[in-house]
Formats: structure tokens, C-alpha cells, sequence
């Protein structure tokens, strides 16, 4: 009673064989281009009016005053002598490129100029976690929890708002993803939730005329215990059968964009394969790491202008793919655990400081501008007398984007105990 | 059809989360949830005491568990004939085990024993693979387990990203004289090492540090990661002032290369106060530029004798052996042993894996690293190569000295629950042999022959698998579905080792 067909029962019996077997999905399939799943297409996520989030954290401390140069203070070029981007009508060929006067994008950024000129990028400025610590792995926990020093949270701020949200798409079997060999404290506690760092690579190894087989017995020996394994195990074995049908190695990104090939620019072209095989995922978190800069940043040029420039091609990237085309509508937003102090160290690097930048892209966001409440960089103007103050919660732009764009309206549990202050963020 | 029972493989939706039947001591699969449980609530609650029915056997398996990095017949036949405390005491006086079989399969990799300045004629990839090869042999091989686990937590502990900069070229010397060479001794001895690191201060950019602008990083992870933890009760006034003791801490150049260094010139040489305004205050005076080596040494000794070093270690360390739900007064009690002056680790390592603590500590996840290195210790393996067991360990995001931050590999049931397909497809893919012969891990290849000769029916097979890979305590629930597997076509070879890549891949071998 164990082999043969019981375990085509028990595969379907955990939800993918039941979608992709019915009459829909194959005259989808007939239609359809190659690398998309042959499953049941959703409907239309855009007529839902509810976005795919993408969460993208940069590891370590980004320095925001080199992701958005505030060009019109002269404290910033006093305290940085060797780290400053240099203002947009300098002669210096790695010069900042203008956004409003004030402000300027780093050379890095130039591929973000598009999509801001579109008014789908939004910069946030002096904005961040109100919390003071300077340790990363303190306060990355804190942002991604959405509280801070709450020891009694265990779950990530994404992770409650699916659990506070019905499916994108009824019965799906994935609907969060980190792109992640461990699942980001930020998704943690979201149903259907699974890391997995190789989207194109995800299936059993080993013989495959056993293959069944021997997933229907891995199927089986979890059934037998409790979560945390359970769960996980159950939604790996749904999610290899939808991965399977989807042929990310043959994604045809729209729009002509060119996704780079370093591990940035492959998580957001998996993203966008996923997103628009509509298959149910509604939140994506990649990482980005290499951000904690205390020595030889460089400034237009150098090392974290190259790493700023792998984050703006792919978003880029991505923003051409999605943004122009008709996809699925898609929110991004890119945080990062605190900034940088304002003055440079002895080692042309910056050590751990407070306010930072967020960048924000999306459909229906209110882009082409930096959106802040400036606190000044002078004497007098600091956090503790050295770093860049925080003046706008970096829960304020999140909750908005839930409640307007991921259609949730349960903010008191998704950022408990604190009561946002709604900027304006979404048109 | 074959004896087995397929009656518990009726999935209905109510057994789900109350599986059925119970292991044989009734440990295992109801203590993980409660391990799950108790690890995502703050609200801890006092440990049982030690329960009556764990019989003696068991409560070996356990020790053994907890000490190594997997089964054999001749540790479980060892700790029979020693006894518990006279195990324990047997793996804590590591020097003593001979371990010669190991380290002279290691003879090949040369890097492992070479000076800093010849490392640098070498390629780094060479450097890393190397280490690398030998951590894995070292923890399958290795008599001197307890000793490799304790490797394999400092190592966390003081981590350090070989794809960085100098470690490229000397982690290895990290590895084998601060990690290695301290791993069993106190911890003023493994610090004030890890703080003469060249690796160490390359990595956290102490090396550029200076008088005229010091770089906070080694100095904040120092407080933060290594010793006192972050609520520890320093300040941003103790980040800056550690790091003015620590200037001038640096590497070498020329002869020197690759060697620790204290460059007077660049040395702040001004008094410095730590702690101020709590009772570990303490004066670091003005002293003459070559005297200044002595103010880091200063901050390493008040760091070392600070209660809240001794409670984060003791935290650290009881969680490793342990759990996350280890219960306070299990830690207290550690941190006790620390003492009050050096950090005394072997006593720690006692206290943590008492009788008590063992027999009522909830199971543990493995981490993939534990996971994969296993089977080889537990099954007839015979290990040519490890490059492409090195990959595997990439895929599952557990290859060693490959964390990228300065916290090291976690250690939590949440980060490594959510991806458990590279622990499917390595037991898969262990016992996979190609048509042509070839091995699914290549270099690595299970003796299936040897493992199940003679055997010649489910049953005796399984108790084979269970005696080798659980110490004798497969949950009979595994057991049977694994059986049933097995039963399709039995005889197969083929079957007979998936049979064991299944094992491999199972919940409860996922546990510890």
C-alpha cells in the first residue's frame, strides 16, 4: 500500500499534482512561453491590487551618506577629506549626479537615474531604526523583527504580515522566499515560508527512476514529527514540484534588460521569473552583503562605489524588466541595519553610525524625489555629536507600503507597539 | 511483503503533530517540540529534574552525542566500559587519546604546517582547501572528538572569513595556534591569542588602527562578540577607549610578514579609562610608546576577570552542548566554573555536560556541517577527496571559515530548520553510485558491502542502519517506513543504500 500509486496520492495530496492536472493549466501551458510553470495561471496580481514585496537588507551598516551624497552640506566634505563624493559641478570625473540641488546619487547609481526619472524610485533620507545600538547584529534583528529590544518577538515583520494576509493566490504552496541557505529573520513566522538560495536548483539528487520513491518516503517520515521540520519539510517537497515546471535557466527578461551575472543580479532575475510565473510568492528577501566599509571605502571611485554599483544594476535591471512591461505590480525596499558616521577614520573607511538611507521602487510609489525631514549634518545638528540623525522611523515607510500596497491593515501586529506616521510614500 | 508494519504510515491529519508511536525512552519526538518551543518563547521553564527511566545506556548515547560529531562501535563500547564521568574525563584530557591515524592522513596538506611567510608563496585557494580538508577528516576521523567540537565552537566563537584579504593566506595559522592550541585551555589563553591574531586583526581592521584616528571594529567585536556580549554593560566611551589601547596592534612586514606586530609609532600612548562609573573602573596609564603593548593586555585582563565575559561565554558554551533552551541555572552554574580568574574551559565543558544536563536537555539540530560529517565517521567510508563534499557544504550555506560577519555560523534551530533539502541530497547522493562505479559525492565512497554483509532481512538491516547512524535508537516509526522502502526490492543493492541515504536524510538523524 506504500508504493505505486498511493505516492502519486500522497504528492498530490500535499497540492501541486491537483493544480497542475487540471483542464486550465493545460490550455495555459499550451500557450504559454517555455519557461513559464505549466500550472494554472493566477489572476491577474496587478487586478488585486496588491504588490509582490520584495525585501532587500544590506548587510552590514550601508554608508547612506555615499547612496545619497547630501552634496549641499559643506560639514560632509569637511568631515570626509578622503571619502566624499564630490559635488555634481566639480571637476572631478567620479562626481555626484544631481537628484534635486541638494542631493545627488553616488557614480554607482547611474543606472538608478531611469527609474527615478520614471518616479518609481523614491530615496528616503535620515531615516532608520530610532534605536541606538551600533551592533549589527543587534539592531539588523530589531529592524527585521520590526520592534526593538523585544526579546518576546521571535517573528520578522514580513513574516507576520503573510500571516495576517490571505494568499495572493488561493492554495498556493509558496508565498514567501528568502533567497538565503537560512531564512531571514525578516520572513520568519510566514506560512509557506522556505529559504532557498538557488531558486534554478532546487530537486532531489540521486537515482531518478526512484526519484517518487524516495520523495514520498521523506514525505512520509515527516509527516511523523512536530514543527519546526514538519512544515518546512512539507513545503519543500509542494515547492520542488512548482519549481520544477518553472525553467529559470530560459527566463526571457522584458524590456531588453540584462540582468548582471553576480549573485545580486541572479537573485533578482529568480525574483522576476517568479513573480511573473505568478504562482502565488508575494514576498521575496534578498541579502546584500560587504557594507560594513571601516577601511578604504573609496569615494566616486573604489570599493563601495563598486559594491553601490552591483545593487543599482541590478535593481536597474529589474526595473526594466518589470516596470515597463505588464507584470505583476512589485514594491522593493532596501534597508540596511544603520549608517555610517559622518566623519571618515584613519583607515579612509567609516565605523558604525545612526541615520541612513532607504531606497524605495515600486508601481504605485511616489519616486523621483528624496523624500526627508533634513536634520543637518553641522556641529550641534548630530546624533550623540557624530552621526546623521534618524527623523524618519524606518517602520513609517514599511507600514505604509503594507497597508497600501500589500493591502494589510493589521499594523499593530505586524509593527507592534508603534504607531506610524504616514509620509506619503504610495501615490 | 515483508514483516514490517506499514500501520503507523497512515497519514491522518490528527497525527501530524502528535506522532505516534513514541520512541522506545519517549524522548526524542516529544522533547522536540517542546525544544522548538521553548527556543521561540522567552518564558523559559526550570528543567526536570533528571528523569528516572532514562536508563544508563541511553543516557552514554546521549554524552557521545553531545561529544562528537557522530556514532561508532568503538566510542559506544568505550564509554560502556568507562562509564559516564570516566568518558567525559577521557575526551577532556585530549592530549592523551591517540590520534595518529588521522594526523598522518593529513601528512599531504602542508600548508597546515607551514610558517606565515611561506604561506605567502602560496595560492589561497590551495590554503583554504586545505584547512578545509583537514577540519572535515579532523571531525570524522578524529579520536579526539569532544576536542574537534570545541574546535568547531571557537571557531564560531573568533570567527574568521577565509575569503578576506590576509586570511586568505593565515587563517590557517589561527586555526592551528589560537583555535587549536587553546581549544581545551582557559580563555584569557584563547583571547589574548586570538587578539595577537594577525588574521584576527586583518579581519576586524585593527591593523590600520591608529593614534591619529582608530578604526572601532576589532574593539566594539571584542566587547561585543568575545567576551561581555552586547548587553553587556559597555558604552560607546569603552568602544572608543579599547580601541586607543589597541592601536598599534598589527601585522608584520617583511620577515615579518604575516606575524603579529606592536608598532610603538602609532601607538596611543595617552592614559585611557574603561568601564568608568562601575566597579570594573580601571585606569589604563600614560605609558611610554614601546611600554604600550602592555594597555591592550590591560583591556584583555579586565575583560577576562568582567562577570558579564563570564556569563556570555557560559551562555555561549552551555547553548552549544546543550541548547537554546538551556535553563539559567544550567548557565549559572557554568559560569561558576569559569572561576574568577582565567576562564577555566575544561571545567566549563564538565559543568555543561553534568548527568543531569545531559539526560533532561531537549534534542539539538545539527548543523549541516554535523550533518554531512557524520555518516562518514559512522558508516565504512573511505574518503579520497573532499572537494566536492566541500561544494555540498557551500550549497547548504555551512562551509567552514566561509561566514562572511565576525559572529560566526548560528546556532539556532530557527536559521538551519528552514533548508532541508541539502541534508536529503546529501544522504542521497552519499550512497548514489553512477552505473560506471563512480560515487554521487566523488571521492568519497560507502563500503554498502562491508556495512550490511551477512545481513539478510529487513529487520537486520535496519538494525544495522539504527545501530550505526542512532546509536541503536531509530524511532520505530523511521524504522518502518525505511523498512518498507527497503521491502520493495529487497536484495538490491541499489535499494539497500537509498535505503540508508533515506536514513540519512530523516528527521530524527537531523537531531542530536
Amino acid at each position: 500500500m506504500i508504493h505505486g500509486c498511493p505516492e502519486y496520492l500522497a504528492l498530490s495530496r500535499r497540492g501541486f499534482l491537483r493544480v497542475a492536472g487540471s483542464g486550465a493549466a493545460l490550455a495555459a501551458a499550451a500557450s504559454a512561453p517555455a519557461w513559464l510553470p505549466r500550472v494554472a495561471l493566477a489572476k491577474d496580481y496587478r487586478s488585486g491590487q496588491r504588490d509582490v514585496l520584495i525585501s532587500v537588507f544590506l548587510r552590514g551598516a550601508s554608508d547612506g551618506l555615499s547612496m545619497c551624497v547630501p552634496w549641499g552640506e559643506a560639514a560632509y566634505y569637511a568631515a570626509r577629506p578622503t571619502t566624499a563624493i564630490a559635488r555634481p559641478d566639480s571637476t572631478n570625473p567620479d562626481r555626484a549626479i544631481n537628484l534635486d540641488g541638494f542631493f545627488g546619487f553616488p557614480p554607482g547609481f547611474a543606472p538608478l537615474i531611469p527609474a527615478y526619472q520614471d518616479g518609481n524610485l523614491l530615496v528616503v533620507h535620515a531615516t532608520g531604526s530610532t534605536d541606538s545600538s551600533r551592533s549589527h547584529f543587534d539592531a539588523q534583528r530589531f529592524m527585521e523583527v520590526g520592534k526593538a529590544n523585544d526579546a518576546t518577538l521571535g517573528t520578522g515583520w514580513l513574516g507576520r504580515h503573510l500571516q495576517t494576509t490571505s494568499p495572493l493566490v488561493p492554495g498556493s504552496t509558496l508565498r514567501g522566499v528568502g533567497i538565503a541557505t537560512g531564512l531571514q529573520k525578516t520572513l520568519v513566522g510566514g506560512p509557506q515560508t522556505l529559504p532557498i538560495p538557488n531558486l534554478d536548483n532546487f530537486g532531489l539528487t540521486g537515482s531518478t527512476s526512484s526519484r517518487i520513491d524516495r520523495l514520498s518516503a521523506i514525505g512520509d517520515l515527516y509527516d511523523l514529527v512536530p514543527d519546526p521540520l514538519h512544515s518546512t519539510a512539507q513545503n519543500a517537497i509542494d515547492t520542488m514540484a512548482l519549481l520544477d515546471q518553472i525553467e529559470f535557466a530560459n527566463y526571457v527578461p522584458q524590456g531588453g534588460a540584462v540582468y548582471p551575472t553576480f549573485s545580486t543580479g541572479v537573485a533578482f532575475e529568480s525574483a522576476a521569473a517568479l513573480i511573473r510565473a505568478q504562482v502565488g510568492v508575494e514576498a521575496i528577501a534578498i541579502d546584500v552583503t560587504g557594507w560594513d566599509t571601516h577601511a578604504t571605502q573609496g569615494s566616486g571611485v573604489g570599493s563601495l562605489n563598486n559594491l553601490m554599483s552591483q545593487l543599482a544594476q541590478s535593481l536597474a535591471a529589474f526595473h526594466r524588466d518589470m516596470f515597463a512591461t505588464t507584470a505583476p505590480s512589485v514594491t522593493v525596499v532596501v534597508t540596511s541595519e544603520f549608517g555610517r558616521r559622518l566623519a571618515e577614520n584613519g583607515t579612509q573607511g567609516t565605523d558604525h553610525g545612526h541615520g541612513n538611507c532607504m531606497l524605495v521602487m515600486g508601481h504605485q510609489i511616489d519616486g523621483g524625489r528624496v523624500l526627508r525631514n533634513w536634520p543637518g549634518l553641522a556641529a550641534g545638528q548630530l546624533y550623540e555629536n557624530r552621526d546623521l540623525e534618524v527623523t524618519i522611523d524606518y517602520r513609517d515607510i514599511l507600514a505604509e507600503v503594507v497597508q497600501a500596497r500589500l493591502g494589510n491593515n493589521n499594523l499593530s501586529t505586524i509593527f507592534p507597539g508603534f504607531t506610524p506616521t504616514i509620509r506619503g510614500v504610495t501615490l | 511483503m515483508n514483516d514490517t508494519t506499514p500501520a503507523v504510515l497512515t497519514n491522518t491529519p490528527g497525527s501530524k503533530r502528535s506522532p505516534s508511536p513514541v520512541p522506545r525512552r519517549g524522548l526524542l519526538f516529544g522533547a522536540l517540540s517542546s525544544a522548538f518551543a521553548a527556543a521561540t518563547v522567552a518564558a523559559r521553564a526550570e528543567p526536570p529534574e533528571i528523569a528516572a527511566d532514562v536508563d544508563p545506556s541511553s543516557l552514554l548515547n546521549r554524552l557521545i552525542a553531545r561529544t562528537s560529531f557522530g556514532f561508532t562501535d568503538a566510542e559506544r563500547t568505550r564509554a560502556a566500559q568507562l562509564g559516564y564521568a570516566g568518558y567525559l574525563e577521557y575526551q577532556l584530557n585530549f592530549a592523551a587519546i591517540n590520534d595518529s591515524a588521522v594526523e598522518s592522513s593529513l601528512s599531504a596538506l602542508t600548508t597546515l604546517t607551514m610558517a606565515p611567510l611561506d604561506l605567502y608563496n602560496v595560492q589561497p585557494a590551495t590554503i583554504s582547501n586545505q584547512l578545509t580538508e583537514a577540519t572535515i577528516r579532523r571531525a570524522a576521523f578524529s579520536n579526539r572528538q569532544l576536542f574537534q567540537r570545541m574546535v568547531e565552537f571557537w571557531t564560531d566563537h573568533l570567527n574568521i572569513d577565509i575569503t578576506t584579504d590576509q586570511s586568505r593566506y593565515i587563517k590557517t595559522v589561527d586555526d592551528r595556534v589560537v583555535i587549536r592550541g587553546n581549544a581545551l585551555g582557559t580563555f584569557r589563553a584563547i583571547l589574548t591569542a586570538s587578539a595577537h591574531s594577525p588574521a584576527m586583526l586583518n579581519y576586524l581592521d585593527n591593523d590600520a588602527s591608529t593614534r591619529i584616528s582608530p578604526n572601532e571594529n576589532y574593539a566594539r567585536e571584542l566587547l561585543e562578540l568575545h567576551t561581555m556580549g552586547s548587553d553587556g554593560g559597555y558604552t560607546q566611551q569603552d568602544v572608543e577607549q579599547v580601541a586607543r589601547c589597541f592601536t598599534g596592534w598589527t601585522r608584520g612586514s617583511g620577515a615579518t610578514h604575516g606575524q603579529f606586530r606592536f608598532n610603538p609609532s602609532t601607538h596611543d600612548t595617552a592614559q585611557k579609562i574603561i568601564f568608568d562609573n562601575t566597579p570594573y573602573r580601571r585606569v589604563i596609564p600614560a605609558r611610554s610608546a614601546s611600554n604600550g603593548e602592555l594597555d591592550g593586555m590591560d583591556v584583555l585582563d579586565s575583560l577576562v576577570r568582567h562577570p558579564s565575559t563570564a556569563a556570555f561565554i557560559a551562555k555561549k558554551l552551555t547553548r552549544w552542548f546543550i541548547g537554546e533552551d538551556a535553563p539559567q541555572s544550567l548557565i549559572d552554574s557554568v559560569a561558576a566554573a569559569y572561576g574568577t580568574g582565567d576562564g577555566d574551559i575544561k571545567a566549563m565543558v564538565r559543568r555543561a555536560l553534568s548527568p543531569n544536563a545531559v539526560a533532561s536537555a531537549s534534542p539539538k539540530l545539527k548543523r549541516p556541517f554535523h550533518a554531512f560529517v557524520g555518516p562518514l565517521r559512522s558508516l565504512p567510508t573511505v574518503v579520497n577527496s573532499t572537494s566536492t563534499l566541500r561544494s555540498l557544504l557551500d550549497a547548504a550555506g555551512h562551509r567552514p571559515f566561509y561566514w562572511g560577519p565576525p559572529d560566526g555560523y548560528p546556532d539556532t534551530i530557527t536559521y538551519w530548520s528552514g533548508f532541508l533539502l541539502p541534508r536529503w541530497n546529501f544522504g542521497a547522493s552519499l550512497l548514489f553510485v553512477s552505473n560506471g562505479g563512480n560515487p554521487g559525492i566523488s571521492g568519497i565512497m560507502v563500503d554498502v558491502s562491508t556495512f550490511l554483509d551477512g545481513l539478510d532481512t529487513v529487520d537486520a538491516m535496519l538494525t544495522q542502519i539504527s545501530d550505526a547512524l542512532f546509536g541503536g535508537e531509530m524511532p520505530p516509526a523511521e524504522k518502518a517506513r525505511i523498512g518498507n522502502y527497503l521491502a520493495v526490492s529487497f536484495g538490491s543493492q541499489i535499494r539497500q543504500r537509498e535505503a540508508i541515504g533515506l536514513a540519512i536524510g530523516s528527521p530524527s538523524f537531523q537531531w542530536y
